[in-house]
């Protein structure tokens, strides 16, 4: 075996050197490798931000107390039409286990050319109707008031004492609250509010039941489901499996963001295989060449992945600025429904998304290992 | 120096076989300068390839300094090249994005040796051979004898034993030609370097201190031996 000597590992600034001479000597190409790289780059960092948004849509809502009925067959609550008469069945049902139920009025409306949710709830409801914080201003304690979400205030730019016209009528907003599902636009007012504006032939759109704290949400929605007057016209969910229910398409979503960066990294993999590919078959002269003056394969394979690392970096930096410069400059939110998605580019999936192009770009010089080592000496001795 | 007992190198093609190179004795003395002539497609080109270990013979012994070059692996002959084997070619084969000092520089970066040091070791032997003015020029910016000489320069950086030069004023004028010879053998007898030339230039046997004719892959009788 041969004895170590560190004289045979060349200096890496002297093989990152070669590379840059190489890919200058190579010119248009080389620019046009890092381009399309680039492009694969914009196209992952994009999408990683667009999962992120949908990762903070999607997160889990807060585990209540609260069963919420609608409707049968209902997915969008707006679809819901109830009565005084279920919330009063259902606390016939489980009389000591409801400490008391309350009605919303849900509606999808376009505000400013948004569409948003409006939730009318009684106003001693509103801190405990999904999980409701406020975080400024204050309750609505006159007519004609209305507590927005982050997002939408985000979205349309209210502020606490902006004017927001409602389905015709004027609201000031006096204050600005997060709930479990913050993603979602959404405007609260009392449900006296929500009668006034709109009427009461469709009555409420979603009962909450709010159960004592010893009760388990489960049994109870069992126990109401079991009693044909509530499961033949209505369906009673656990509030965070309603959430969830609801934002099941957007987790479709997701998976499908996933799957598209892992092709867009696949594509950063064939992209330098195919550009390292091309370089050993127009260079298999050179090659042969170095290979009789003494070079080892490993030596060469280090310079192919040094000339992977030296693309890779320069289309990411390239890739990265274009990204930073379109996320920011565009402050790009993408509105799917009325769910506001924010893009970010976080260093988290900036750093991340390196490694991974490296990563990958290294599993496409990897490839061209086969390619390399059939190059032999003969083919630099003619 | 180098001791070649029958030596055979059959190619095929398709359900043809060429027999390249057929029964070669040979023994290379250190320091000799020993020409190879030839017509095309004798054998010379081969036998060199079979030598300088770029190719593997199909029978047959070739040893240099006791190392057995015809069982020897790819990588290790890779290194027993780079250490003991330099290589001139009739087109040069100089890396065509590097300038001078970095062709000839090559070699020893090979061995591990950092840019630098390489760098002055290449200069020194480029300003020896004459290309001073020429270190930083581009295989294309060169002619085709001042890129030969880089080639030259390029095959004894490393310091090795053996120079194995391949139609080496094939791609020369008369005068470029003449030049070249004359820079070898000046290598030959100040730095001790043991030449073997194929050729189809006569005038690269003139001063020859052996001259062997290959011909269908055989060496003829008729060879001129100034060593003895």
């Amino acid at each position: 075996m041969e004895k170590f000597n560190p004289t045979t590992l060349t200096k890496l600034s002297d093989v990152f050197r070669f590379v840059i001479k190489d890919l200058i000597s190579d010119g248009w190409r080389s620019l046009l490798t890092i381009i399309s790289l680039a492009v694969v780059v914009v196209g992952y960092l994009l999408l990683a931000s667009l999962a992120q948004a949908f990762v903070i849509l999607t997160r889990q809502a807060q585990v209540t107390n609260n069963l919420l009925i609608v409707s049968a067959n209902t997915i969008d609550p707006m679809d819901s039409s109830l009565g005084d008469a279920v919330l009063q069945t259902a606390m016939e049902i489980t009389p000591d286990q409801i400490q008391h139920a309350f009605p919303i009025i849900f509606r999808h409306l376009t505000i400013d050319g948004r569409i948003m949710q409006v939730r009318a709830v009684p106003l001693e409801e509103m801190p405990t109707a999904l999980a409701l914080t406020l975080i400024q201003g204050y309750w609505p304690d006159g007519p004609r008031q209305v507590v927005v979400s982050e997002g939408a205030a985000q979205q349309a730019s209210w502020k606490i004492g902006s004017i927001v016209n409602i389905y015709g009528t004027n609201f000031l907003v006096t204050g600005l609250v997060r709930s479990t599902e913050n993603a979602f636009g959404s405007l609260w007012m009392t449900y006296t509010e929500g009668q006034d504006l709109f009427g009461t032939s469709h009555g409420f759109q979603v009962g909450c039941l709010v159960l004592v704290s010893t009760a388990n949400p489960e049994s109870v929605r069992l126990k109401l489901l079991a009693d044909p007057r509530i499961s033949a016209d209505y369906s009673v969910y656990l509030e965070n499996v309603f959430t969830n229910d609801y934002n099941q398409s957007n987790t479709n979503l997701l998976i499908l963001s996933g799957l598209m960066v892992l092709v867009s990294l696949l594509a950063i993999t064939f992209g330098i295989y195919n550009a390292t590919s091309l370089s050993l078959t127009e260079r298999s002269f050179e090659i042969g060449t170095l290979r009789v003056i003494g070079f080892p394969l490993s030596k060469l394979r280090g310079f192919l992945f040094a000339r992977a690392l030296v693309l890779t970096l320069a289309a990411y930096s390239l890739g990265w600025l274009v990204s930073f410069i379109f996320i920011n400059h565009q402050r790009t939110q993408a509105s799917v429904d009325l769910i506001f998605l924010t893009l970010r580019l976080t260093a988290y999936s900036s750093f991340f998304g390196l490694g991974l192009a490296v990563l990958f770009a290294f599993l496409g010089v990897w490839l061209t290992s086969g390619r390399l080592a059939g190059l032999n000496p003969l083919n630099g001795s003619k | 120096m180098i001791s070649i007992h029958q030596l055979y190198k059959t190619y095929h093609r398709g359900t043809e076989s060429v027999e390249a190179v057929s029964g070669i004795d040979l023994e290379i003395i250190k320091g000799e300068f020993m020409v190879i002539l030839g017509p095309s497609g004798g054998g010379k080109s081969t036998l060199l390839n079979l030598i300088g270990g770029i190719d593997h013979p199909t029978a047959g012994t070739i040893t240099m300094n006791g190392f057995a070059l015809d069982t020897a692996s790819e990588e290790s002959l890779t290194r027993f090249r780079r250490d003991h084997i330099g290589f001139v070619f009739q087109f040069y084969n100089l890396l065509s994005s590097l300038n001078a000092v970095e062709n000839v520089s090559m070699p020893l970066m090979a061995k591990g040796i950092a840019f630098k040091q390489a760098k002055a070791k290449a200069v020194q032997i480029l300003t020896r051979i004459g290309l001073e003015n020429r270190l930083h020029h581009r295989p294309s910016e060169l002619s085709g004898g001042e890129q030969q000489r880089v080639a030259i320069a390029r095959s004894i950086i490393s310091e090795p034993e053996l120079i194995l030069a391949d139609e080496p004023t094939g791609d020369l004028d008369s005068l470029n030609a003449q030049a070249i010879i004359a820079l070898m053998h000046e290598l030959n007898k100040q730095m001790g370097l043991t030449f073997v030339v194929a050729t189809h230039n006569l005038r690269l046997a003139e001063n020859a201190d052996r001259v062997i004719e290959l011909r269908d892959g055989k060496i003829q009788p008729n060879h001129i031996d100034k060593t003895k």
